[in-house]
């Protein structure tokens, strides 16, 4: 009985330490391993998976729900590269958390826009409506954005990415605004007039940016979604790899044919 | 006072949201904690007798109310939330905010609750219940003059324990727009580096439930002593 117990944990030991050290597997596979949100990052990613297996290269692909933790399991060292975010939601990260992250390539943009189940044209949006907007600050800042530049509100600073609800300097249809999080937006369309959400949440819960959109951002849009990575792997023969990839034909073919128009390439 | 305040921590811009965030806090834990212990305890009594051995044995009754109970105190608060935005919408005619909070809360606690009463309940005196029954007791008579009463004290520790529960569910409110300190923890000092929220929240929360432990152990103290 004790022989066993003891031959059981020394295999399980043994078993931990052989999977522990992945990229010290002998072989032709080196691995890289990417953190994305779901949709549309990991699906592009899953979809150029091939691409990198063909050059030898193991692309493991980790989802994250959040947008925060893709950028410190990098900054960590415990994941190579990331794909989720804006140059302007990675500065903002670099300048709170003093890292040094750095964009790789652009890849696409995903039109944040506002949706509605109760009213089919902006212009039928009722005085006092009430308004759904993300409430993480980079989000937050840009629906509030997008509502000013068609004039629904007027913000103190309308280049401020970090601006907040406290910014509104004039609210003449005098909309209610309620900061929730990004995720949950597309579940409070039967609540709520009008609801500002991010495309990839827009598009997991079945919404069509093109179509269903009431207030869109134009492709001139500041928020290309860039694939980043450090200072020390920037000139990774893997990573350069990855960005070849992710701006291929094969990737813009993916993203064309995905996506109708709601996530546009960037390249 | 204030400027003190705002020295020790520069971080903090709003000390009126701040504010708003505890009002937001101890609203939904008032408001789910009456109805969790209205729900709770009643539920706990009928767990307490449908158990074998009990004044209205019944193993089926029993089972069912135990899967049922087992079953959403599993689901994670968060996910439970989720679940029950339907159920939650139909009670209240929202999802979101403070109203919104409620029901899940509620769902949440009252099966927890309801566990703490049983076991109450079963450190009561069998001799004092099998006495009351030879007087001829009725089940209401013995649940409302022997059980409840012997059991105060449990039943008040429950309680407590209950609300420091839910004061940790509350976190989860800034989901659905309810604003609450943890809300101001995740945004604040989670998503956007602020630790000076972090920093107070988190005081702000250990003084809370320091408070709702203190006023628990002396309302089970006084009922002991009796």
């Amino acid at each position: 009985m004790k022989k066993l117990l003891v031959l059981l944990l020394l295999s399980l030991g043994l078993a931990g330490c052989g999977s522990s050290d992945p990229s010290a597997r002998s072989g032709h596979d080196q691995v890289l391993t990417v953190a994305a949100t779901a949709v549309p990052h990991a699906e592009i990613l899953k979809a150029i998976k091939p691409l990198l297996a063909k050059q030898g290269i193991d692309l493991q692909i980790k989802v994250f729900a959040d947008y925060v933790q893709p950028n410190e399991q990098v900054v960590e060292k415990n994941i190579d590269v990331n794909y989720f975010e804006t140059e302007p939601y990675l500065d903002a990260y670099n300048a709170q958390r003093g890292t040094n992250l750095v964009t790789i390539i652009g890849v696409h943009i995903e039109p944040f826009g506002a949706y509605s189940r109760r009213i089919h044209a902006i212009g039928d949006l009722p005085d006092g409506a009430s308004v759904a907007l993300p409430n993480d600050p980079s989000n937050d800042s840009r629906a509030l954005l997008l509502l000013a530049r068609h004039g629904l509100i007027t913000l103190r600073d309308p280049d401020n990415q970090l601006s907040t609800v406290k910014d509104i300097t004039a609210n003449p249809h005098h909309l209610k605004f309620r900061e929730l999080e990004a995720a949950m937006l597309p579940r409070t369309l039967d609540e709520v007039d009008l609801a500002l959400i991010n495309t990839n949440y827009a598009l997991s819960a079945g919404l069509n940016p093109v179509k269903d959109a009431l207030l869109i951002e134009d492709k001139n849009s500041p928020y290309v979604n860039y694939l980043v990575g450090r200072p020390d792997n920037r000139d990774d023969p893997r990573v350069k790899a990855l960005a070849a990839a992710l701006t291929s034909p094969e990737a813009r073919q993916f993203i064309i044919d995905h996506y109708h128009g709601a996530v546009l390439p960037a390249f | 006072m204030m400027s003190l305040l705002q020295h020790w921590f520069p971080q903090i811009d709003d000390w009126s949201e701040l504010g708003q965030a505890c009002l937001d806090t101890l609203t939904m834990l008032g408001g789910s904690l009456a109805l969790t212990v209205a729900i709770g305890l009643p539920l706990g009594v009928w767990l307490f007798l449908s158990s074998p051995g009990q004044l209205k044995a019944q193993p089926a009754v029993y089972a069912l109310l135990s899967l049922v109970i087992n079953i959403l105190r599993s689901v994670p608060f968060i996910i439970l939330m989720i679940v029950l935005m339907p159920v939650t919408y139909a009670l209240v005619g929202t999802k979101l905010g403070l109203r919104g909070a409620i029901p899940p809360l509620v769902i949440g606690a009252a099966p927890f609750f309801a566990r703490l009463v049983e076991t109450s309940l079963r450190d009561v005196n069998q001799g004092v219940i099998e006495a009351s029954q030879a007087m001829g007791a009725t089940t209401w008579q013995i649940i409302h003059r022997v059980l409840l009463p012997e059991a105060r004290a449990g039943i008040w520790a429950g309680i407590t324990v209950t609300a420091i529960a839910l004061v940790g569910y509350t976190a989860m409110g800034g989901t659905i727009g309810a604003g609450g300190l943890g809300d101001l923890a995740y945004r604040y000092g989670y998503l956007s580096y602020k630790s000076n929220y972090m920093l107070v929240t988190v005081v702000l929360l250990v003084i809370l439930v320091q408070i709702l432990q203190m006023l628990g152990d002396r309302i089970v103290a006084h009922f002991t002593r009796r």
